[in-house]
Order: structure tokens, then C-alpha cells, then sequence
């Protein structure tokens, strides 16, 4: 009995710890479509680009790749994010002023060249392979500390981006960008460079993601260039958004816990069945994620927490 | 009574009420013109009579039939035809195409329409093949109005037929209205040459601020001080 | 020279005629429904699967197949605009993308779910190419799919100028609204391009399938191409669609041979990037594409 429950509660804490990542990812989302108004279908390639930077900084030199340079785990985080950070910016200067859906497909290209790029230059990335043996934090203790504490590691940070982005959404800053938003001549006519904020989001966006994918590396010790289905992440997180509500941190969060908790714990259940069943029942997950994300644009597009803002 | 009839209308886009109980009627025989400053609800009135604007008060009617709101489908059917002020023409489809689209209702009538259409604007002929986009100015609006007849209508309305042309094409195109009233076409239009649509037209209307200020004959209009100062114009 | 010809130009022809039946039905859905339908590529993995079905139940060639696949796929295009597409036409276009985002998901795992996500093929064993000149190798399956093609894609031509439907079409790509003023049926003319578009995207996918293989991302993996080929060709053009898709193929393949030495210009891995430089190119340089399609 004791077993039992001890399973559940790790496998309680490892739920909370990758919706805590979703969540890091949604909130990401939400400064690009949610606050902005950017369509971006390229989540993964910036989620690549943290989840490599911080790999390739954090790990033991190897002869299969570049870096290697064992510096430690902080660093590896934010340098993270400085990476995806500039990478958006050069992308955001060619892009940004495409229209919504020429974005879109511009933004999966982003993604897709990005892909080819970690799958061919082996002498950075080591390719397909991937690259394990990512360090991850406190995994020198025993367990459940080990877990306990990644878990708290990331808690802080939803916790820490969560009430920075509550700041900027409520400050002028945030009232521009809903004003573009919502009505781009409108906004540009008052003289403000909508070409300038539109990039902050961006850029800042990206650097969500890109803590996104560089916790996600560590929390799994690997990365490769077609680990964890790119297309499916990016899929989940915008269902995550729509579903919890777009345009709202809240909504962001809540809708990646309950998107991923519903995706794991159905996952977990059909590790019961026999074992063609197991991938087949993962086809119909997806299907009934797409299924929900019509139904929800159809019925309730505003998601479960709709935007208020109390200065509008 | 064979006439169109739009009595009271109040509508708008969206949330917002641009006409105010604006009236117009146009018999069988006849041209009426609708003239006003700009932004009075003339576009807006036309584009409500045709169902592309929600009326939210008053009636249209067509010979007693009620065509309120109706799917412009419906309203090609039962004998209007619109030609809007912009955006009138196909322009990656030839001349001879865009008639036909013209007459989508009615294609049987085709071969007789094109042989109309071109006795009344032989200018096209020659161009029959030729993209839409590629004409001028004139020309394009010979064939947007070539285009709304192709449905062998009842009533044709135009909105500002003349709009951008120069004189020697607007005075064209003036002549060619006359034409297509001649053959039992009752006109509805409006314009901002409005003197120039008074001396051909039988009724006038002046609309401001999405009502009926002035309801007379063409001619009262002309002779009226009020109307000439204000309206009509140098 | 004849290696140029034999190895990369001729699967360049031949990648371009595959991409523009697909990226005619992108054009048209642009043109007329003005969104960039996402789940398109995963139509034509639907077609070829349906393909793969009727192959391995009743042994016929995979071309025999294609009629059912083309129907197959044209109803369920027009399912799918009934349910998921259709509450949003007034709508920003960006929620119907997002909704064709999924639409695709669920599609692919359709395919999944039947077929498993391992590689199949429509009919095993190497095929001897056939020879001509002595020199000029060329694969019988290519010849089919050029000439199939080629015949798919002049009788689209000839609905497109010649019926009533067809110039519907066409007048509803140019301007939707007077289109509805004109009294056309403008909700019968979207569910044609629906079944068009899906028919000829179906066809894509069979002869994908045949050219190389059949796993379940082939449609998502041409989406970048496809829209790059609509694009160049201007939004709303399927000729220009037509001529961009031959464009796309070409550089793809030829990307690839040794201009300059011995080694590819591009590495064989990047391929797929060429479609993508070369849309992005067009939307920053010329966003109307080359046959001045409508830029929105």
C-alpha cells in the first residue's frame, strides 16, 4: 500500500513538474497570440534552441558534439533564454510584419530549418543521436528530494514569470500591446512604433520558450532533434492556451495543467492496455485533442478564464 | 403598382444606425437619384435595399413583394441588380466573363444578353477576350454596368456610376443610363455630380445624416435655391 | 549531362508536377476562403492511404486507385468545411487556421491509428527504369505521373475557363462579395473548391506514394513547399501555382548537384529548407508573387 501511494505521489509531483513547463511555455504563448496577436506555429524550434543551448553548456565535454562545457545549471538556463532570445529577434525582423497567417507558415518554417539544422550539423549537436546524460538539478539526492526539488525549482519559476508578466500586462506597456492587438492602424496612428512592441513580445515570448525547452532537457537527461514529437508540443501548448484562455496568464497556466494532466493521466491509463493497443490509443488522444480544440473555438473560444483586464 | 419601394429604413453595420427612416421609391419607367454630403447613408441605403446591410426597421418591397433582408440570391431573381460603386468588376476575368457571371441566374439568356450588351456598348466588343483589370476606367464601368444587366433585371441601382471617370466618359455613361431606362429598366442611383444626375433623372431624393430631407420631381429639385445652394454644387 | 538530366532534373519535373497538383487546391481555398488551410498536405496523405487501402484489398495497380481516393477525399473536405470550418466564415482567418491546425492532427492520427506510423509502400521491387537514346533514364512510374498530371491539370484548365461553375470559381477568387451580388451560390461554389482542391491533393499524395513511400507525415511535410509554390505563383492563382510548384521542385532537386566541384551545393539534408528561403524571399521582396496574385 505504501508502495502504491508512494507511486502516485511521484508520479503526482513528475505531473506537476511538466504542466509547471507547459505552463512556462504557455505563458510564452500567450505574450505572442494572446497579448499580441502573433500567430506563432514555430514553438518547438525555439524550444530546440533552448533545450541545445543549455545542453551544450551544461553537459561533459564529448567528442560528438560541440561545446560540452559543464558550466552550471543556472547558466545553462539563461543562457537559454538569450539565445532563443536573439534568435527571435533576427526572426522577428524578417517576419514579424507578415500578416497573420503568412506568419504562421513562416513561423513553422523558422521551426522546420531549425529542426534540419540541430539533425545535420552532427558536429554541433550530435544529430539524431541526441545527447544524453543532461545534468539535472538536485539529482544528487535521493529520491523523492531529487524530484521534490526540481519540482520547487520550476513552481518558482511559474511563480516568478507568472507575477512579472501580471506587472507588464497591467502597465502601459501592456495596454499598447492590447491596443495593437486589437486594432494595428488604429494603434500606429498615435504614433507609437507598433514595430518595436510587437518584437518585445516576440522576443520575450521566445525566451519563455526557450526555459521551456531548456528545463525540459534536463528534466528528461536528453535531447535530440525529434524528441518529444515537435509538432505535437507546439499543437498541445496552443490547445493548452485555448482551452485555459487566451490572452490571460492565468488562463495560461491553468489550461497547461489541466491540458497535460488530462494527456498524462490518460497516457498512464492506457499503459494497462496490451501493448498495440498502448500506440493505438495514443492516435486517439490526439484525435480527441483536436476534436476538443473545435469544440472549444466553436462553442467557447474565449476558454475557461476570458480576458479581463480591469483598466478597459 | 409596379414599383421599388424602400419606406423607412433604419439599419447599419454592426451595432451602429447609419439610416434614419430613409425613404426612396423608384417606378418601373422612371430614374431616381439619391444625392447628399458625403457620409449622409446614400452607399449605405443601396447596399440596404440590396440585403448586404442589415435593415433593422422598415420595409422593402418590389411590386408588393417583400424583399427585406433577403439573400441577394433571391433579389437577382426577382429582378434587381446591383452595381456597387468600388470593387465592381472581376478583374482577372475577361470582359465576356464577367457578363456572363452577370446572367449566373439566368444562363439560357446568354447568348441573346452578350448580343445586347454589346449593341449597347460596342467599345467592348474588340476587348471580349481581353482581363477585366486590364481596361480603363470608362470601359470597366461600361462592363460592371454590362454586368448587372446581363440578369435581364427589373430595376438596376447604381452606386455613383460615374465616380472617378472623366466628363467626356461620365457624359457616356449618363447616356447610356437613358438607354437602359428607355428599355423599361426602372434606375435607382446615387450621385455625387449631382446636377448632372437631376437633368436626366424623373425623382430625386436628397439624404443627410441617413434621412429624407428633400423627397421631389428632378426638376422641382433643380429649380429649388435651398437644394441648388447646398447641394448641387458648382 | 545526362546524369544532371537523369538525377536531379527529371525528379525535379517530377516533385514540381506532384507539388502543383497540391498547391492548386491551396491556391483556390486561399483565393476564395482566404486561409491558409494547414490541414491540406494531411489531405494528401488521406488520399494515398485510402490508395494503399483499395491496393492491398484488391490488388489493383496504385493509379487504379485513384478515382476512390479523389472521391473519398472530396467528401470528406466537404465534411469537414460543413463542421469545422463553415461557423467560422465570418470570422478572422486566423481562427480558421488554428482550427485547420487541428483538423490536421486528426487526420494524421487517423491515418495512425489504421496504418501505424511505419513506412509502406504501394508495390515492392525495383523497378528497371526505361531506356531512351541510350542514355536518358527515365522511370516508367515518372512517366505516369508527369502524364498524369499533366492531364489532371489540363482538365482542371478547362473547368476553370469553360464551365459555369468553373468561372464561379474564378469570380468568387476575385471578389467574393460582388460574386454574391451577381447571385452566385456562393456556399455551392466553396464546397466545389473543397471537393477540388481535396481531389487533386489526394491525387498528389498517390503519386508521392508512388514516386518514394507512404508514411503518415508525407502530406505535413509538403505543406511548406506547397504553400511556398502558391505563394510564388500569387495567392489565388493556380496557374502561378502551377508554374511556382515547378519552381519549388526543381530547386529542391537541383539544390542538391554539384554546381560548383563535387559536393552538393546543399547539402541533401537541407532540402526541404529550399522552399522555405525561397517563400520567405518572396514574402519580404515581392509578396504578390510573380504573377501578381493578391497580396491581402
Amino acid at each position: 500500500m505504501q508502495d502504491l501511494l508512494y507511486g502516485v505521489m511521484m508520479y503526482g509531483i513528475s505531473l506537476l513538474t511538466i504542466g509547471g513547463i507547459y505552463a512556462i511555455l504557455s505563458l510564452g504563448l500567450n505574450l505572442h497570440w494572446g497579448m499580441t496577436g502573433l500567430f506563432n506555429a514555430g514553438i518547438a524550434g525555439f524550444f530546440a534552441i533552448g533545450a541545445y543551448t543549455s545542453t551544450l553548456l551544461t553537459t561533459a565535454e564529448s567528442p560528438n558534439h560541440f561545446g560540452g562545457l559543464n558550466l552550471p545549471i543556472p547558466v545553462g538556463l539563461v543562457a537559454s533564454m538569450l539565445v532563443a532570445g536573439i534568435v527571435a529577434f533576427g526572426v522577428g525582423k524578417i517576419c514579424l510584419r507578415l500578416r497573420s497567417d503568412y506568419l504562421a507558415i513562416a513561423t513553422i518554417g523558422v521551426a522546420e530549418i531549425l529542426r534540419l539544422i540541430l539533425k545535420n550539423e552532427i558536429w554541433l549537436t550530435s544529430g539524431s543521436r541526441g545527447i544524453p546524460s543532461i545534468p539535472r538539478p538536485f539529482e544528487h539526492l535521493p529520491q523523492p528530494w531529487s524530484e521534490l526539488g526540481f519540482l520547487a525549482v520550476v513552481l518558482v519559476l511559474v511563480l516568478v514569470l507568472y507575477l512579472a508578466l501580471e506587472r507588464a500586462f497591467h502597465s502601459p506597456w501592456g495596454r499598447i500591446m492590447r491596443a495593437i492587438r486589437e486594432n494595428e492602424t488604429a494603434a500606429a496612428s498615435t504614433g507609437k512604433d507598433v514595430e518595436r512592441f510587437r518584437m518585445e513580445a516576440f522576443v520575450l515570448g521566445a525566451t519563455l520558450m526557450g526555459l521551456g525547452g531548456a528545463l525540459t532537457a534536463h528534466a528528461f537527461k536528453f535531447v535530440s532533434p525529434d524528441a518529444s514529437e515537435p509538432l505535437l508540443a507546439t499543437f498541445l501548448v496552443w490547445v493548452m492556451l485555448i482551452i485555459g484562455g487566451s490572452g490571460n496568464n492565468r488562463g495560461a497556466i491553468l489550461g497547461a495543467v489541466i491540458v497535460w494532466a488530462v494527456w498524462s493521466s490518460t497516457e498512464l491509463l492506457s499503459r494497462f492496455l496490451p501493448i498495440d493497443w498502448l500506440n493505438r490509443m495514443g492516435y486517439v488522444r490526439i484525435f480527441l485533442v483536436g476534436l476538443i480544440l473545435q469544440f472549444i473555438l466553436q462553442r467557447r473560444p474565449e476558454g475557461l478564464l476570458p480576458e479581463r483586464y480591469s483598466d478597459e | 403598382m409596379s414599383s421599388l419601394l424602400a419606406s423607412g429604413i433604419v439599419g447599419g453595420y454592426g451595432g451602429m444606425n447609419i439610416l434614419n427612416k430613409a425613404s426612396v421609391e423608384v417606378s418601373k419607367d422612371e430614374i431616381a437619384v439619391i444625392i447628399g454630403p458625403n457620409g449622409a447613408g446614400k452607399s449605405t441605403l443601396m447596399k440596404a435595399i440590396f440585403g448586404l446591410v442589415q435593415v433593422r426597421e422598415g420595409q422593402v418591397t418590389l411590386a408588393g413583394t417583400d424583399l427585406t433582408n433577403c439573400h441577394p440570391q433571391v433579389l437577382v431573381l426577382q429582378g434587381l441588380a446591383y452595381v456597387p460603386q468600388v470593387r465592381n468588376v472581376f478583374p482577372n476575368l475577361s470582359v465576356e466573363e464577367n457578363l456572363e457571371m452577370g446572367a449566373y441566374l439566368n444562363p439560357q439568356d446568354v447568348p441573346d444578353a452578350l448580343v445586347e450588351m454589346y449593341d449597347l456598348f460596342p467599345d467592348l466588343k474588340p476587348k471580349r477576350r481581353q482581363a477585366v483589370g486590364e481596361l480603363s476606367g470608362g470601359q470597366r464601368q461600361m462592363v460592371a454596368i454590362g454586368r448587372a444587366l446581363m440578369s435581364r433585371p427589373r430595376f438596376l441601382l447604381l452606386d455613383e456610376p460615374t465616380a472617378g471617370l472623366a466628363p467626356k466618359v461620365m457624359g457616356e455613361i449618363f447616356e447610356c443610363i437613358l438607354g437602359i431606362n428607355q428599355t423599361h429598366v426602372g434606375i435607382l442611383m446615387v450621385e455625387q455630380n449631382a446636377k448632372k444626375a437631376l437633368e436626366i433623372a424623373h425623382q430625386g431624393y436628397v439624404l443627410t445624416s441617413g434621412e429624407n430631407r428633400f423627397s421631389d420631381t428632378a426638376a422641382n429639385l433643380l429649380a429649388n435655391e435651398e437644394v441648388a445652394a447646398s447641394f448641387l454644387g458648382g | 549531362m545526362f546524369e544532371f538530366i537523369n538525377f536531379y532534373f527529371i525528379p525535379g519535373v517530377v516533385l514540381g508536377f506532384i507539388y502543383a497538383l497540391g498547391a492548386v487546391g491551396i491556391s483556390l481555398l486561399f483565393g476564395i476562403l482566404r486561409f491558409a488551410h494547414f490541414a491540406h498536405g494531411d489531405l494528401m496523405t488521406f488520399g494515398a492511404y485510402v490508395a494503399l487501402m483499395m491496393v492491398t484489398t484488391f490488388g489493383i495497380p496504385a493509379m487504379g486507385a485513384i478515382p476512390v481516393a479523389m472521391l473519398v477525399a472530396a467528401l470528406l473536405a466537404v465534411g469537414i468545411d460543413h463542421f469545422f470550418y463553415k461557423p467560422f466564415r465570418e470570422s478572422r482567418t486566423i481562427i480558421l487556421v488554428i482550427a485547420s491546425f487541428g483538423i490536421s492532427l486528426m487526420l494524421r492520427s487517423t491515418v495512425q491509428f489504421f496504418f501505424g506510423v511505419d513506412v509502406k509502400v504501394y508495390q515492392r521491387g525495383i523497378q528497371r527504369p526505361l531506356v531512351f537514346f541510350d542514355t536518358l533514364r527515365i522511370a516508367e512510374r515518372h512517366l505516369w505521373i508527369v502524364g498524369g498530371a499533366i492531364v489532371i491539370i489540363v482538365l482542371v484548365h478547362l473547368f476553370l475557363t469553360r464551365t459555369r461553375l468553373g468561372k464561379a470559381m474564378r469570380a468568387m477568387s476575385d471578389d467574393a462579395d460582388l460574386a454574391l451580388v451577381s447571385g452566385i451560390h456562393t456556399e455551392r461554389v466553396i464546397m466545389a473548391t473543397w471537393g477540388i482542391g481535396a481531389a487533386l491533393a489526394a491525387v498528389a499524395g498517390v503519386f508521392l506514394g508512388i514516386d518514394t513511400q507512404l508514411h503518415s507525415n508525407m502530406g505535413w511535410d509538403q505543406l511548406l513547399p506547397l504553400f511556398a509554390a502558391a505563394i510564388l505563383g500569387g495567392i489565388g492563382r493556380p496557374y502561378g501555382a502551377i508554374a511556382g510548384a515547378l519552381v519549388i521542385g526543381m530547386a529542391e532537386e537541383l539544390s542538391a548537384y554539384p554546381w560548383i566541384g563535387n559536393e552538393p551545393l546543399l547539402s541533401p539534408g537541407y532540402k526541404t529548407g529550399v522552399a522555405f528561403a525561397i517563400m520567405i524571399a518572396m514574402l519580404i521582396w515581392r509578396p504578390s508573387g510573380l504573377l501578381r496574385g493578391r497580396v491581402f
